[in-house]
């Protein structure tokens, strides 16, 4: 028996769970068991899904959604990963910052709209830095978490061993930290996506949240289920993608992220 | 003489007490012999151990390392818990000393392959620490020590995180890579027994402050093997010292009780 | 100590504000954002929205964990659940909750239930993860003590599981809590009339700059509360286990 086929014979279950649902969907859809103007077709979906790609809107959406993403993306990780290190390294500045830390993390990074805002006029930047907001304090904090979890023992056998300052840093510090790191990665990107388009909501004329919300107010449903496929498909991409890079580059990594 | 502590004493604060690790503790070691360090749980054994390999800075007393080979580190030392960098190949981690002290690659890399086969991992050697077990990962921990070709190898109670069979194994294994290199070694271990196999000596410290309350010298005739154990030789010595052991054990018991 | 840093950076703030090397109109000194938020407890609405937005916390919480805790037990034991029920959970947890607002003020118009059930969504997930994770990790030789010791069906999840659970069941509480409260304050800038979430988009709109900042840090104080307090009730009540985790 193949391995595919194995597979698929335990997790049997796991695919028809949704394949179930959705041929249920269709059939209540379709017989009028479900309002059609609540829950469209998933053929219809699909269909309308081919159109918007077809005719350009998705893309003219989804290439500003991914743009902001990816430069609130590499500013939170920059700025993270510095801020991490900094913090995981030296004790009093860790103890400094934390209490600030603290206080800002649950705010809901949309809040920071306004007060981007001000500092920062243009509004495309506006969007992009209080995108970063919430993923920065989450990079910055597993990368702290993660210089911290190093084993004592590892760093004192390293140092016997003849490492020493910036040597220490570069052969064991940040490897050791990565497992960590990537983690705050992986966060911190699916934290991203989701605040790019409450932002996109409130605030953008192009990009997937506001083609959400603007099907919503003309009342485009199929659109709107459309749209929401693809941006969970994009949610999904991230997470998973990252996850699979990771099982890539840091093989000694045990699994140390919890979802 | 190869390694003089002289006059040792390492006392450090503990909860606002004063706590006294190490009491002017002086030892002779000659070169090329098989010291063993036992002693009762808080007798100061690793300390000792850590102050000799400069990790611990004595609080008086000084130690004194012969050295025949200048350019070559005074010490190497084997942790009790291995202590690889789990992120480096087996390989990578028997370089590292040699590699945080500037050696080229090509002659490091062919050094540390000399050093597996020594401890018999050849084939181990693009292997991450995760995949080895146990009682592998501290022959790479050896490797590893005798890579950087030290005046004197230290040992941490290497094999007592072992399962007995294991142990009893690894034992052998260093007897024989001793046999082969001749190296000065100073070794704790809590194991009457295994002082016994091993060494040329046996310095019995006292509970806590750790001094050094007997030496004896343990002459059961070189190249040894495990068979010496059934020797009455051996069983003799071995009620002799555990007596006084004995005492200290009990007495470090005690304090705990008390603490 | 701890509040040292904190309270140096506003007393910053407070001096380049009057300074007008920050502009005061957008950035008003901290003394006079207190002075605002005093005003509008005593006088004004802010009571009241905070009770609004609190009212939605609570209820999105219950209706959250109530299905979630066992959904994530029955799925921790039941293996045949967890198939079922995995890939809803894979493809909708990186999902941005909030897209799905759109889709309940549908179903259900623009009011209340939408955006509690927004709310009670975004922290579903987290609890019934953290749940299921609590039984997959508990240590399995408690299992066999528990067997061994004749505690069987009810009485072994009674007395076994669940209170091995417990602690990643509480941590799930927890940051379910903290999402809970995201996604409402979110929910209520973006789309509702009342609350404080709506407090910071209405004022930022009209320009009131000082009752903006005010909204912004009760909302910042009352998820500080919440986790902090959550985490001293964990460290309270399940006394055997070691310091919770920091988020």
């Amino acid at each position: 028996m193949s391995r595919r086929s194995g597979w698929l014979a335990g997790h049997w279950l796991t695919v028809a769970s949704p394949a179930v649902l959705l041929i249920g969907w269709e059939l209540a859809a379709a017989t009028g068991l479900l309002r059609e103007a609540f829950f469209p077709r998933p053929s219809t979906v699909l269909a309308h899904l081919r159109r918007l790609i077809a005719d350009g809107t998705l893309l003219a959406h989804a290439l500003p959604t991914l743009g902001r993403i990816a430069w609130a993306f590499a500013l939170a990780a920059v700025l993270g990963i510095a801020f991490g290190l900094a913090m995981g390294l030296w004790r009093r500045l860790r103890e400094s910052l934390d209490p600030v830390f603290a206080v800002v993390y649950p705010i809901p990074s949309i809040l920071f709209l306004p007060l981007v805002s001000f500092l920062v006029p243009r509004g495309e930047t506006a969007l992009i830095v209080t995108t970063a907001v919430t993923s920065f304090f989450l990079i910055a904090f597993t990368t702290t978490e993660g210089v911290r979890q190093i084993d004592p023992l590892v760093v004192e056998a390293a140092r016997h061993y003849g490492a020493r300052g910036r040597r220490l840093f570069t052969a064991v510090l940040l490897p050791g930290a990565l497992p960590f790191i990537f983690t705050g990665l992986r966060l911190g990107l699916g934290f991203a996506l989701i605040v790019v388009v409450a932002v996109e909501i409130v605030n953008a004329t192009y990009g997937l949240g506001a083609l959400l919300w603007l099907s919503w107010q003309v009342l485009k449903v199929e659109d709107m289920y459309a749209t929401f496929v693809v941006i969970a498909a994009l949610g999904a991409v991230l997470s998973y993608g990252l996850a699979a890079l990771r099982a890539r580059l840091l093989p000694w990594a045990q699994d140390v992220a919890e979802r | 003489m190869k390694v003089e502590v002289d006059d040792v004493t390492v006392a450090f604060e503990s909860h606002g007490r004063s706590v006294v690790a190490l009491d002017r503790i002086s030892l002779r070691v000659v070169a090329g012999e098989f010291v063993c360090l036992v002693g009762p749980s808080g007798s100061g054994k690793s300390t000792l151990l850590r102050v000799v390999a400069g990790l611990l800075r004595q609080t008086s007393g000084a130690v004194r390392i012969q050295a025949e080979r200048p350019g070559t580190p005074a010490t190497a030392m084997v942790f009790q818990e291995h202590a690889l960098l789990p992120w480096r190949t087996v390989l990578a981690n028997v370089a590292f000393g040699l590699e945080n002290r500037g050696v080229a690659r090509a002659q490091r890399e062919a050094r540390a392959r000399e050093m597996l086969a020594l401890v018999g991992l050849t084939r181990f050697a693009r292997h991450y620490p995760h995949q080895l077990s146990g009682g592998m990962k501290q022959r790479v921990g050896i490797a590893r020590a005798l890579a950087n070709d030290p005046e004197v190898l230290l040992m941490d109670e290497p094999f007592a995180a072992l399962d007995a069979q294991t142990r009893t194994i690894m034992q052998e294994e260093l007897l024989r890579i001793w046999a082969t290199l001749g190296k000065t070694v100073i070794y704790v271990t809590h194991s009457l027994e295994e002082a016994l196999l091993l060494g040329d000596r046996v310095v019995l410290m006292t509970a806590r402050p750790g001094r050094v309350s007997q030496v004896f010298p343990v002459e059961l005739g070189r190249p040894r093997g495990l068979e010496i154990r059934a020797s009455q030789a051996y069983g003799v010595l071995l009620e002799k010292i555990w007596s006084q052991l004995r005492e200290e054990v009990v007495r470090a018991m005690g304090d705990d009780r008390g603490a | 100590m701890a509040l040292a840093v904190p309270l140096g950076l506003l007393a910053l703030w407070e001096l380049l504000a009057r300074l007008a090397v920050l502009s005061p109109r957008y950035f008003p000194p901290p003394t006079r954002v207190g002075a605002v938020l005093v005003d509008s407890f005593a006088e004004g609405d802010l009571g009241g929205e905070t009770l609004v937005t609190l009212t939605r916390l609570g209820s999105a919480f219950v209706l959250a964990a109530v299905p979630a805790v066992p959904l994530g037990l029955l799925m921790g034991m039941v293996k045949p659940v967890r198939a079922v029920v995995d890939p809803y959970i894979a493809v909708l947890f990186p999902v941005p909750k909030i897209a799905l607002l759109p889709f309940l003020m549908i179903l259900l118009g623009v009011g209340e239930a939408a955006f509690v059930l927004t709310g009670a969504i975004s922290a579903f997930f987290q609890i019934t993860i953290s749940t299921l994770a609590g039984v997959q990790t508990m240590d399995p030789r408690l299992l066999d003590v528990g067997r061994n010791y004749g505690a069987r069906g009810a009485r072994l999840f009674g007395k076994v599981i669940l209170p091995a659970a417990l602690p990643a069941i509480f941590t799930g509480l927890r940051l379910g809590l903290g999402l809970a409260l995201v996604a409402i304050v979110a929910v209520e800038f973006i789309a509702a009339k009342s609350g404080l979430g709506h407090l910071v988009y209405r004022h930022w709109q009209t320009l009131s700059i000082p009752q903006m900042y005010g909204a912004f840090v009760l909302v910042g104080a009352l998820g500080l509360l919440l986790t902090r307090g959550l985490r001293a009730l964990q460290a309270r009540t399940l006394t055997w286990q070691e310091e919770p985790g920091r988020l």
